[in-house]
């Protein structure tokens, strides 16, 4: 019987969707602080030229994913950059995914465990987290999709509810001065944002799902709507911590979103320490990012080594992701130094690989089109 | 088939059995809920009740071996009775334990001794502070406990009493509700009591104005024999007590900032001295500027309040609140008095106490004119006491009240 829920197509919209979800998760607690840090006033300015400069990135997969439509970056990267280097760079592709679901896991379980289960190890808790996110992966595309689609609607709708309620608390002055002199550190600082926009990349997977429905331009139009909505997000958390802590209370916290809905008290109600409820809408958050990069994994090694399936690679990374995670909880040193290399890895993909795939399959068109006469 | 059906089931069982957060199960009738907390010097004076003689030895078993440091605090926590209070006779709904140390959270922890059930931290209201500790460590310090464990609530209400800060533990509430949650909604109506500054000295706002360097202030609480009152402000430079404010000085304040909903302005009728005219601010417009012009630094107030005649002291045959002359001249009385709240809080903050109060000034310079405060932060608390401030009132009498 044929698999229903083996998807080959999924419209724009869907795409959309799926890179927000796959973009905004975890990194809306673990971000801002080291953020705001760098760039004091002008966090906010540096959400908006990141959210920029990341969709150029994404237009720039976009389009060369254009010149494969039925494959992936799995399969034309050998042909690119010959069985060694394309090895490489698939291996790079994956490392992105992998690196982040680490750095997520280890984080989520500190949160988790600092302000909701403190006699609960956080082993436990990514555990826990580990195994709903595994099952969820090891199903066909169309039930991730579907995962994906309910938790945008739900999920995200609640989270900002509850997110909302700080503005309570907001105190306009505290953004002053809106400009900041520095422009540099601005532009580099939108630059560093690459953690809370990473996740883009997954277009390079999936474009083969929508190609045919959609010329570049459409692409091109639908990716700046999801870029849109997740700079609209990533302003809307830094704005907000800004506002109600001040730039010098934010850089003191480790997770100034939490502490920000933490002061937030509701007259005449019952409702009392929200930050609970925060992390209780920010969980399926986390989930769907998760659940959704574990399956990219998987089905970049399902086609490298050419299988048909994808759940037994998703199941032999669990032990390895469970492992590293855990490594990554008890020295905050090796955490930011894998975190300074995600940035790095993630950067160099985008700006290096990206442009430089496109520039030799418009060269391999080329000699292909001359020899063809 | 049914053999792996059977073995998935119960590795199922198995993983929930170890990932079902069962581990942080805390029934409700094991925890003693703390309500207040209590920060005194650690020889500050015992219970009420405990014979002097016993005073050392009461001393001696409420604390323990230190190896470190100096015992410098005494903390005392109230904690909530959850049975019913015997023959009755027991009024009060809490009781109070203490100990002395040097560490918040290892009295905390050792207090557990004094205690059949673990103590519990969420709902704690208020922290009253005595002035002696706050004269021997700094602020920072000794909310860092608080601070920084995530069971404390972020809102709950920091005092500081001239006196010792146990005694208001003991205190029993004269409408029987718990003397933690009492003493933290006595602030709740700050807004309409001009003399507590209530806004901006919960937990959280205190730990901002740390983290950014700034001044601070907090409420000031006293009781004398049953009766307990907030009134004035104490004043934090960084972290350092400076001296308390009176009551005048922290409606002048309140004006400043523009954090009052309601008023009341008392003054003497402009035509019989010996009458009094009382106003109530109903809604108020509050603008505070920094300007520069060239070196100078000076800053204008805008104020514009608009409210209704409370309440006439006086005669009313001879004060005729229905004369729209009358009301002009009433109206011109109430901005000049409320003028001379603002200046006499201003000579309090730049003169007497030389401090720029939660750096309402510093922030707004920083805000509006950011060039200047980066020329000028580091001397700030130089250049503050000689800043000129120019006042606008403008008091708009809506309603007579619903006499004449």
């Amino acid at each position: 019987m044929a698999n229903l829920e083996a998807k080959t197509y999924m419209s724009t919209l869907q795409l959309m969707i799926v890179t927000i979800t796959t973009c905004i998760g975890a990194q809306i607690m673990l971000s801002p602080r080291a953020l705001i840090a760098s760039l004091g006033q002008a966090a906010w300015i540096s959400v908006i030229i990141g959210g920029v400069i990341f969709y150029i990135a994404a237009c720039l997969m976009l389009k060369l994913g254009k010149q494969y439509p039925d494959e992936t970056l799995v399969e034309y990267a050998p042909r690119l950059f010959g069985p060694l280097g394309g090895s490489v760079i698939v291996l790079w592709f994956n490392l992105l995914f992998f690196l982040q679901i680490i750095e997520i896991f280890s984080g989520v379980g500190k949160i988790i465990t600092f302000f909701m289960f403190d006699r609960t190890p956080p082993e436990v808790v990514i555990l826990g987290l580990l195994v709903v996110c595994t099952y969820c992966a090891l199903q066909d595309w169309g039930t991730i999709l579907r995962v994906q689609q309910f938790m945008f609607f739900v999920a995200y709708s609640m989270l900002t509810v509850v997110w909302l309620a700080s503005m309570l608390n907001f105190q306009p002055e505290n953004m002053l001065p809106l400009w900041t002199a520095n422009g540099k550190n601005v532009i580099s600082g939108g630059v560093s944002t690459w953690p809370m926009y990473s996740g883009y990349e997954c277009v390079l997977l999936l474009l083969p799902l929508v190609y045919r429905q959609a010329n570049f331009a459409k692409l091109a139009k639908i990716m700046g709507g999801a870029f849109g909505c997740m700079t609209l997000f990533f302003l809307m958390i830094i704005i907000i911590i800004i506002g109600v802590l001040t730039v010098e209370n934010a850089k003191s916290i480790p997770y100034p979103a939490l502490n920000v809905i933490r002061s937030v008290e509701l007259p005449g109600t019952f409702i009392e320490r929200l930050e609970n409820y925060l992390l209780l809408t920010w969980i399926p958050v986390v989930f769907d990012t998760l659940a959704v990069m574990m399956f990219f994994m998987g089905q970049v090694c399902m086609r490298y080594y050419g299988y048909v399936d994808h759940r037994p690679w998703v199941l032999m990374l669990v032990p390895i992701v469970y492992v590293c995670s855990i490594l990554l909880l008890d020295d905050q040193q090796v955490y930011d130094t894998i975190s300074k290399y995600t940035l790095w890895a993630g950067l160099g993909f985008s700006f290096a690989v990206v442009p430089l795939s496109l520039i030799l399959s418009w060269r391999q068109k080329r000699k292909a089109g001359a020899r063809c006469g | 088939m049914a053999k792996k059906k059977i073995l998935a089931c119960m590795m199922l069982i198995c993983l929930c059995m170890f990932t079902a957060g069962c581990w942080d199960r805390r029934e409700l009738q094991e925890r003693n809920f703390v309500l207040a907390v209590a920060i005194d010097t650690a020889d500050a004076g015992m219970k009420p009740g405990v014979n002097p003689e016993q005073e050392p030895e009461v001393k001696r078993v409420e604390t323990f071996v230190q190896p470190h440091g100096t015992k410098r605090y005494r903390l005392s926590l109230q904690l909530l009775k959850l049975g019913k209070n015997g023959d009755g006779k027991d009024k009060s709904k809490t009781y109070v334990i203490s100990n002395t140390g040097d560490s918040m959270f290892e009295m905390a922890r050792d207090m557990l001794g004094q205690s059949s059930k673990s103590l519990w931290f969420e709902h704690v209201q208020v922290i009253i502070i005595s002035e002696a500790v706050l004269r021997q460590t700094g602020l920072g310090e000794i909310l860092d406990f608080f601070k920084r464990d995530s069971e404390m609530r972020s809102r709950m209400r920091v005092y500081v009493t001239p006196g010792e800060a146990r005694p208001f533990l003991e205190y029993i509430p004269p409408n029987k509700e718990a003397g933690g949650m009492y003493l933290s909604n006595m602030i709740n109506l700050h807004v309409k009591n001009l003399h507590v500054p209530g806004k901006r000295t919960e937990l959280a706002s205190i730990i901002q104005y740390l983290d950014s360097n700034s001044n601070l202030v907090m409420n000031r609480i006293e009781m004398a024999d049953k009766v307990v009152k907030l009134g004035g402000l104490v004043l934090f430079k960084k972290d350092k007590f400076i001296g308390y404010v009176d009551e005048y000085a922290v409606a002048g304040m309140k004006y400043i900032f523009g954090s009052e909903k309601s008023a009341i302005v008392t003054i003497p009728c402009p035509d019989h001295p010996d009458h009094q005219v009382i106003f109530e601010l109903f809604r108020h417009d509050t603008r505070l500027r920094p300007h520069v012009d060239g070196d100078t630094i000076y800053f204008t107030l805008d104020i514009n309040m608009y409210g209704n005649i409370g309440e006439l002291q006086g005669d009313i045959e001879l004060e005729n609140t229905m004369d729209s002359q009358y009301v002009d001249k009433l109206e011109s009385a109430f901005a000049d008095e409320i003028k001379r709240t603002i200046l006499y809080s201003m000579q309090i903050s730049q003169n007497q106490m030389k401090v720029d109060i939660l750096n309402l000034f510093a922030s707004k310079l920083k805000a509006y004119e950011p060039d200047t405060w980066a020329k000028v932060k580091e001397q700030w608390e130089e250049i503050y006491p000689d800043i000129p401030l120019v006042i606008s009132v403008n008091v708009s009498i809506r309603n007579i009240g619903s006499h004449r």
